[in-house]
């Protein structure tokens, strides 16, 4: 009798808590910022040979997001940019990175990574927790159930990098350290 | 630096096409884009779920949401863990059976550091006295892990990992209290040393109440525990990480014995032994990585410990030292390889009834080892490795190991795996000289019954085959399952020489000798399996299930009995469901409710209630209140064992307040 009870008890408590939005896969929204971060930055001039050169988003090391990125930005064009997206090993071949994703598996090389980059006009984004303040650029955090985002300006300036401010606005400035 | 190395060998995660939803993301503008809610697997996870072994990994959030308050107790959540409380200062803590207090089959590291006591051939638990806030998380790993850990990770590895102080910056005080648990305290701080380091500093201290006894049996089992420590954490360049940790701890205790008081005249009593342990460690690790992930590391530590429990006094200082190297050669070969040197020393303060021959022993052990993880297609992995150790007692010796893991999508995983791992023996095995009972005989003489080491000892050894299926079925539903078949061989036995007559000391008396040898066997099949699903965003249940079928049997030639019994010593099968709750913004309501299996060995099947309310209060305040065993007053876990008299769990609950600054 007290079992059934509770069972009901439980049961209503889970009729009131399952009101809630629809989610979706982690990567899936990342990806869907990595290609937004496209439209709010500026590279520094010179950095497309042609007006119609690809953006590439590369993505270092392991992918966590499978083909999830290239279906994404397939097709899609900002100005007369489409997108590419490769895959490298490390950063030896960045120099033709416009956006450079260093996901949650490299984090034990993450800050070697962003060193070999320093001053590069890539805008880096990363998934360590300190990686704004560690030298990257955009560093994505999970809050909740929510993807937040820590930016540090002054790398991105230091880039020649030019973030507009809305995108600034949704996120959390944060200072390098050393 | 051995830390979590299973897991950063596990990474490559198949890039196969995710479920794709209608909506496209893409159209959604940023501020909308910043409310979408993820469903996500969380990096942990990620790793853990191409991994070719059984693993568990007890999150922070698991630590803090359990109630628990000290490590055995968190343990208990793992399915294929046995936990048994036998009193307030010991446990009994076992992976796939064998479980006993000092269990010996199992191998628990804290940042590398390796718990195992090389005289009492197993952890004392209450000694480990980690402050649980800064756990970041704890690894299972049930089945052998010898290739990589070494000798005594026969059954699993217990890997528990601390947070870098660069993660605990701030203040941090909590004060609790409760009826077996009396009062609890924790004050840390932490902050930036110079450009680049961190640093925390912790005092802690514990205060338990004795347990119910069983019967006229006194309870001697209060505790008190001071520990301080430090760790701090330097990034001395972008690819040169160095961390120095260390800790203190002075506990004072008792258990309740068994045993023989004098041979002249001939007394057996029960009666309260004090534990007192006072020890230290301090531990060095440096690690380089290169642009091309690949990373080499160089760990350091020494413990020294001097431990007085079940009536003898034990001093023991370790040294040792591990290299590391990791590697990734083309684009197919993930390779680790290492060397390792440790050397323990042992002073042991026996008695006439219980001493060491000799008491004093310097051991050391080297090892290397080698792993390969070998990329043969896109969805499939093969690792193969192999430790070669050679040890004081018996030589070189050596655990092979092979994992295959096919991995056809990124939602399913599927593995099977081969080793080899040994027990190592140690200084009680080979030098014991123990008087355990005394015996009447007719006309008023009576015999003891002595127990020796054996110097002409084995290794015991496991040859162990397992399998296993992780899936992620949905956003909500997880589930893994593994399965396993083992083979022991030379497992220790007691066999009985022939008795004879001794004039001194004392009176005249029959001698009825033992002396250990390697002549028991034994098999075992089991499973286990667990699932997270997240019924809604505010309400997770996990259920859990252990079955183990362990049977043991001796040669033909050993005459001990007791070999057959060994078994009885773990439940065959236990079940629980945890269930998390948030209600509201801030509060949670979070239970556990097990059923563990009865023990041949003559305890009944037990059921657990375990129930946390958390309440949080801004930023920086949390109150909780946790109530343990709440269905019974009291009960058995563990029988009494060897010389330790066993006491009953209580029903229990213990307040506690969080404030961090």
């Amino acid at each position: 009798m007290h079992f059934r009870l509770s069972l009901i008890l439980l049961a209503a408590g889970a009729l009131q808590l399952g009101a809630q939005g629809p989610a979706f896969d982690e990567y899936q929204v990342k990806a869907a910022f990595l290609y937004n971060f496209a439209k709010f930055v500026e590279w520094p001039p010179g950095t497309f040979a042609n007006a119609n050169d690809p953006i590439a988003i590369c993505i270092v090391g392991q992918n966590p997001f499978g083909s999830t990125l290239e279906d994404m930005v397939q097709g899609k064009t900002i100005g007369d940019h489409a997108f590419s997206v490769r895959r490298l090993p490390d950063t030896q071949q960045a120099s033709k990175c416009q956006i450079l994703f260093i996901g949650a598996a490299e984090s034990k090389r993450t800050r070697v990574l962003l060193e070999a980059l320093k001053g590069a006009a890539i805008l880096t984004v990363g998934e360590i927790d300190d990686f704004s303040a560690a030298g990257g650029i955009i560093g994505f955090r999970l809050e909740g159930t929510r993807v937040r985002l820590q930016i540090a300006l002054e790398t991105a300036e230091r880039a020649r990098l030019r973030i507009s401010s809305k995108l600034l606005g949704l996120a959390e400035i944060v200072k390098r350290q050393q | 630096m051995r830390l979590s190395l299973v897991l950063s060998l596990c990474v490559p995660i198949p890039s196969s096409a995710q479920a794709s939803t209608s909506r496209d993301l893409t159209q959604l503008d940023l501020e909308d884009l910043m409310n979408v809610q993820v469903t996500s697997v969380s990096k942990r996870e990620q790793k853990v779920s191409t991994a070719g072994a059984a693993i568990y990994v007890i999150t922070q959030e698991d630590i803090r949401r359990s109630g628990a308050t000290n490590i055995p107790d968190l343990l208990r959540m793992v399915p294929g863990v046995n936990v048994a409380r036998v009193d307030h200062s010991d446990w009994a803590v076992s992976i796939r059976g064998f479980n006993a207090v000092y269990a010996n089959k199992v191998l628990v590291l804290v940042d590398g550091r390796s718990v195992y006591h090389p005289v009492f051939s197993g952890v004392l638990w209450y000694a480990l006295d980690v402050p649980l806030e800064n756990i970041e998380r704890i690894e299972v790993i049930r089945g052998p892990g010898g290739t990589v850990w070494g000798a005594n990770a026969m059954n699993g590895v217990i890997n528990i990992i601390t947070k870098s102080s660069k993660n605990t910056p701030g203040g941090l005080v909590t004060v609790g209290g409760g009826t077996a648990e009396q009062a609890e305290g924790l004050v840390q701080y932490g902050g930036k040393a110079g450009k680049s380091g961190s640093y925390r500093v912790f005092g802690k201290y514990s205060n338990l109440g004795t347990s119910d006894p069983v019967g006229f049996a006194p309870a001697a089992d209060s505790r008190h525990a001071n520990q301080g420590g430090f760790r701090s954490d330097w990034d001395l360049s972008p690819r040169d990480l160095v961390t120095v940790q260390g800790e203190y701890r002075r506990v004072e205790g008792g258990e309740t014995t068994t045993g023989v008081l004098s041979r002249t005249p001939p007394i057996m009593g029960t009666f309260a032994q004090p534990i007192k342990d006072n020890g230290g460690n301090i531990l060095g690790r440096w690690t380089r990585t290169f642009l091309n992930g690949s990373d080499i590391s160089l760990q350091a530590y020494f413990d020294k410990s001097d431990v007085a429990a079940i009536g003898v006094h034990d001093w023991a200082s370790i040294g040792n030292i591990d290299f590391q190297h990791h590697l990734r050669l083309g684009s197919r070969n993930d390779l680790v390889w290492g060397l390792g040197y440790r050397v323990a020393a042992n002073r042991f303060g026996g008695t006439s009834l219980f001493a060491l021959n000799p008491p004093e022993r310097t051991d050391s052990l080297y090892s290397t080892f080698v792993q390969d993880e070998i990329t043969l297609t896109k969805t499939l992995w093969l690792t193969l490795g192999v430790k070669l150790e050679h040890n004081a007692y018996t030589g070189y010796e050596n655990e092979p190991s092979a994992q295959l893991v096919w991995a056809p999508t990124n939602r399913h995983t599927v593995w099977i795996s081969a080793a080899k791992a040994i027990r190592q023996p140690s200084n009680i095995d080979t030098g014991l000289q123990a008087t355990s009972l005394i015996v009447a005989l007719p006309q008023g003489a009576f015999g003891l019954v002595r127990v020796f080491g054996n110097p002409n000892t084995k290794v015991e050894q496991l040859r162990d085959l397992e399998t296993g299926y992780r899936a992620q079925i949905n956003r909500r539903l997880s589930l893994d399952v593994a399965g396993f078949l083992s083979f022991y061989k030379h497992l220790q036995t007691t066999e009985p020489q022939t008795p004879f007559f001794a004039l001194s000391p004392g009176p005249p008396h029959l001698v009825i000798p033992f002396i250990f040898d390697y002549k028991a066997h034994a098999r075992s099949y089991g499973a286990e399996a667990f699932a997270n699903w997240n019924v809604t965003n505010r309400w997770r249940i996990s259920p859990g299930l252990t079955l183990l079928n362990l049977s043991a049997s001796r040669d033909p030639s050993s005459q001990d009995a007791t070999a057959q019994r060994l078994p009885g010593y773990s439940p065959k099968r236990s079940y629980q469901v945890r269930s998390f709750m948030n209600l509201g913004r801030h509060f949670e309501w979070d239970q556990t409710a097990g059923y563990t299996g009865r023990l041949a060995a003559g305890i009944p099947g037990y059921v657990r209630l375990d129930t946390r309310i958390g309440r949080r209060i801004g930023e920086s305040w949390e109150l909780s209140i946790a109530g343990q065993n709440l269905l019974t007053p009291r009960h058995a876990e563990f029988p009494n064992f060897q010389f330790i008299e066993h006491m009953l769990d209580q029903r229990s609950i213990f307040a506690r307040i969080t404030v961090r600054f």
